[in-house]
């Protein structure tokens, strides 16, 4: 059945189904891209644009927050190929620099203590805790299977308490 | 999902809210920007489209050149056989292409010698 307000390109996607996850999608595009703000707007831009063209086609076989999601996924892996390994090398640097600064102090902790995972550790943590998909709509979301996003997700929360029981020890 | 994931769970989620600072822009203006970018790539597309079959065609027109007629050959066997050429005079030959003369015709003699020969 077709929307009154679905696109044109898209009939199973209706601009007010979109406009009920927007603030989701965005959280999701945001830690895409380093968390900056501009980037990540620009790639909201380009996914709704994929959506409009019909690029991005859904087809009702997932939930379309699922779609929307691989969908920025899709655009920001894109975006970023060229860049990655420049990326990589900052991360790791990065992550290094934040393992030694980490400070056991509250939800700051656990902040640093997630952003110190690695990458499909945290982006599975991020899908499934902030925002709200089953293991197997974030395996989804990041193109692996079922099975493999259980194991990162099983490794990003063994990695994650044992940050958090070494802190409240040393505390 | 048991009890100590949804601690942790919720650490998380709350720990990332406020690290992130997610204050996501308004959907409509995102959606209207999406939108301008679309028409303004159709735009494009039409735009990059029109010039190309412009370019094309001007291409075509300078390049064009009026066909050439090939030079063939014909046999000559052929060409004796499409040809013919017959004497104003033959009008005055009869139907059948040979007579055979039952007597002897009688040929006129010229009275008027010239350079010793008759004419």
């Amino acid at each position: 059945m077709r929307d009154s307000d679905a696109l044109d390109n898209n009939p199973h996607v209706s601009r007010l189904a979109l406009e009920a996850i927007h603030s989701q999608v965005y959280g999701w595009a945001l830690s895409r891209c380093d968390f900056d703000h501009a980037t990540a707007e620009d790639l909201m831009q380009q996914a709704y644009v994929e959506l409009l063209s019909g690029n991005a086609r859904f087809d009702n076989k997932s939930t379309l927050k699922t779609f929307v999601f691989s969908v920025v996924q899709n655009l920001a892996r894109s975006r970023f190929r060229r860049i990655s390994s420049r990326l990589r090398l900052v991360r790791q640097y990065h992550q290094e620099s934040v393992t030694e600064a980490i400070e056991p102090a509250g939800d700051d902790g656990v902040w640093r203590a997630v952003r110190a995972l690695p990458a499909r550790q945290r982006d599975i943590i991020e899908l499934v805790f902030c925002r709200e998909l089953t293991i197997e709509q974030a395996a989804a979301v990041m193109g692996v299977t079922t099975g493999t996003g259980r194991v990162h997700y099983d490794r990003a929360k063994k990695a994650l308490r044992a940050r958090l029981q070494d802190w409240a020890e040393e505390e | 999902m048991n009890q100590t994931d949804d601690k942790l769970g919720q650490q998380v989620s709350r720990a990332w809210r406020e690290a992130a600072a997610e204050k996501s822009p308004s959907f409509d203006h995102v959606w209207q920007a999406a939108e301008s970018r679309y028409i303004g790539s159709r735009q494009n597309y039409r735009r990059v489209a029109s010039v190309a079959a412009l370019a094309a065609a001007v291409v075509v027109a300078l390049n064009w050149q009026p066909p050439v007629e090939e030079t063939t050959y014909i046999e000559i066997a052929e060409l004796l056989e499409s040809t013919s050429w017959s004497a104003p005079s033959d009008v005055l030959l009869p139907d059948r292409k040979f007579d055979i003369y039952q007597d002897m015709p009688v040929l006129f003699e010229s009275t008027d010698p010239a350079g010793g020969a008759l004419l």
